[in-house]
Parts: structure tokens; sequence; C-alpha cells
């Protein structure tokens, strides 16, 4: 079965071979604690870092693209905006917050976070 | 008589209630999903949809309203829910109104009730009245499990057949993108909230009853955007690998 590692909160979620899952939706379904607050690809609180799988992941689309900006070149990728039909492994900076949220973190700035390598 | 389902049986119960008639297998959604409608059918879609779930902040204010204050994570919920719809970004219902634009409808049209289906204001009667008269569990179930939930699966067939095969623009489609990713999160919510509160064997039965309920209304109302709008152009809906084979020669 393919499956999601969420890699800060050490954690694992599986999911059914031939499925496409949200990969917030699935962090919300086992508790997992990715921060989040919209849902909607506004406030770019659930950004994470693709660390491995990208290539199962579906493209950004209009929303996320212009939430993350450079970032998306960076390997940044939003919980809610983001589908996987394989395996995966996210991290993040637990203490984030909002990109707009951010010590002048508004209008684009860098906002990313270098994982953990 | 019905025993209390474990969390994890519950579940795959209310996910079963509404797999039998999903929305997204009607003729309507086969159809757009295939790239057979024009856009004039686009116009009518939007105008139904926009009396189906443009009182969407009503309906999930009256649950609010039937919501015990114990439940306050429910409560929060629905709060956030509607301040998503209405207020976070752009409100909803004029993102549906910028895809009937770009198809030709105005906003006028849309919003005029008189140009909706019976059936239309039949789903909207419905939606005041369940979210009005049940208990906030069954109308989470209803409404939020029932419906909501499975807008993801319909839009993320029919989001890609818009920009690819119709040849809208992303910002013109944007109503159906925003949809695909909230509602799998209101949805992934919503089952929580069911599944925490439906704490009786007969709550836990009156949530799968209009769960069902919910999806069969959703299909009829599909479908009678088929036979409305799209039967008098296209004729009755038949699956591609079940059509007559071409003549040749
Ligand atoms: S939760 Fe706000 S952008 Fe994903």
């Amino acid at each position: 079965m393919p499956r999601i590692h969420f890699k800060t909160a050490d954690q694992y979620v599986e999911f059914a071979e031939g499925e496409e899952v949200n990969v917030l939706r699935m962090a919300i379904r086992e508790d997992i604690d990715v921060p989040w607050q919209c849902a909607s690809g506004n406030c770019g609180t659930d950004r994470l870092v693709v660390e491995e799988g990208a290539e199962n992941l579906d493209p950004p689309r209009r929303r996320e693209r212009a939430r993350l900006g450079e970032l998306v070149d960076e390997g940044y990728r939003l919980a809610c905006q983001t589908y996987t039909r394989g395996d995966v492994t996210f991290s993040w900076d637990p203490d984030q917050v909002g990109l707009d949220d951010e010590p002048g973190g508004a209008g684009g700035s860098r906002t990313g976070w270098a994982g953990t390598g | 008589m019905a025993e209390l389902m474990s969390s994890s049986e519950f579940r795959v119960a209310l996910e079963q209630a509404f797999s039998g008639t999903m929305a997204k297998d009607a003729s309507f959604s086969r159809a757009w999903a295939t790239g057979k409608l024009h856009k004039q059918h686009f116009v009518h879609w939007a105008t139904n949809h926009y009396h189906y779930i443009g009182p969407f902040g009503d309906y999930l204010g009256l649950m609010y309203a039937n919501t015990p204050d114990h439940a306050r994570d429910a409560k929060d919920f629905l709060l956030q829910n509607m301040y998503e719809e209405e207020l976070s970004d752009d409100r909803h219902t004029d993102l549906l109104i910028r895809f009937a634009e770009a198809c030709g409808g105005t906003r006028e049209y849309v919003q005029n009730r008189d140009n909706a289906m019976p059936f239309a204001k039949g789903m909207q009667g419905w939606m005041y009245y369940v979210s009005g008269r049940e208990n906030f569990v069954v109308s989470s179930a209803a409404l939020i499990v029932g419906l909501e939930s499975q807008v993801p699966s319909i839009y993320r067939t029919q989001y890609p057949t818009l920009i690819n095969k119709y040849g809208f623009s992303e910002w013109e489609a944007e109503f159906f993108d925003l949809h695909i990713t909230s509602d799998e999160i209101h949805g992934e919510r919503g089952y929580q909230i069911v599944l925490k509160y439906a704490d009786t064997p007969e709550l836990q039965q009156r949530c799968l009853h209009y769960v069902r309920e919910a999806a069969d209304m959703r299909f009829a109302y599909t479908k009678a955007l088929y036979e409305t709008y799209v039967l008098p152009d296209l004729g009755p809906w038949v699956e591609e690998d079940e059509r007559e084979p071409a003549l040749v020669g």
C-alpha cells in the first residue's frame, strides 16, 4: 500500500493502491499535527517541504502557485491543495504560521523553511 | 434493534450509505466529464446550483443555532465553514457567477429564482428543513457528509475537463478549484463531528438514513439537470462504450 510519511510528526498514513488522496485530509483524519487554517490555499500555514516522492503528486493549480510563488520551485507544497497517488515524504516547521502572518511575510517575500534535509 | 457501532464501523457505514448513488455518476455529470455539454448548459447548471448552494451560510447558521454549547468544536467548525463560504476570500457564489458569465450568462439571470428548476427549489427547501429541524449531528451527516464531502470527487473529474476540453481559464473555473480542496477538509471535519457526537444507535441510524436521502436528493437533482436542459439537445445519455459502433463504409 502507498503511504504518506509525515516526517516531522514521525507518523505514516497508508491508503489504498489506485487512490489519490488529499494530504491535509489524511493528516486531519489521523490527528497528525500539520499546521493549517483555511483549507483553501489562502493562508499558506500548511506549507510542507517535499523530501521524497514529488513525482507522485499532482501538479500545483492556480491558487497554490499564486500563494506559494517562488516557494514552489524550492520544493514546497500546500497540504490542503496537494493530492498524492503514491509514496511521499513531507517535513515542516512545527511553529510555522500563515505566510501573511510571518514577520515581514506579506507580499511574496521569502518565508520558507530549510527542512530537515 | 441496531447496536452502537464503533467509530470505524460507523465511518464505513456512512461511506457506503452514499456510494451507490453518487452524483458524479449521474447523466449530467457524465456528459460534463466527457466534454459533451455546451456553454448554455453550464449557464443553466450555474443558475440551479446558485439556488441550491447559495443559502449554504443560512443552512450552517441554522445548524449552529441547533448545536448545544457543550459541542463547542462542532459549533466552531460550523462557524468557520460559514466564514469560508462568505468572507475569507472571494464569496463562493461570486465565483459561481464568474463562471456563469464566462459561459455567456449574467448575474441577473443566475440570481433570478424563476430561472431555477423546481428540483433546485426542492433541494433548497430540503436543506432548510434538515438544517432547521434536525439534531445538529443528523444535519451535519446530511449536509456535510452526504453532500459537501461528495464535491471533491465530482469536481476533480470535471475541473480538468473544463480547462482542457472546454477551454476555460483557471481564473474562470476557480469556483471548482476552490471546492475541490476546501470541501475535502470540510467533509473530513464533518465526519469527525458525526463520529464523535452520534453516540447512540438511534442517532447513528438517523444519520445513515439522512446520508442516503441526501445522496438520493442530489442524484435526482443532477439527473433532472440533464433531462431538463441537455436531453432536448443531445438525446438520452448513453455511455461511450455502450454506444452503437459507427457504420463503416
Ligand atoms: S490551510 Fe491555508 S493554504 Fe492550506
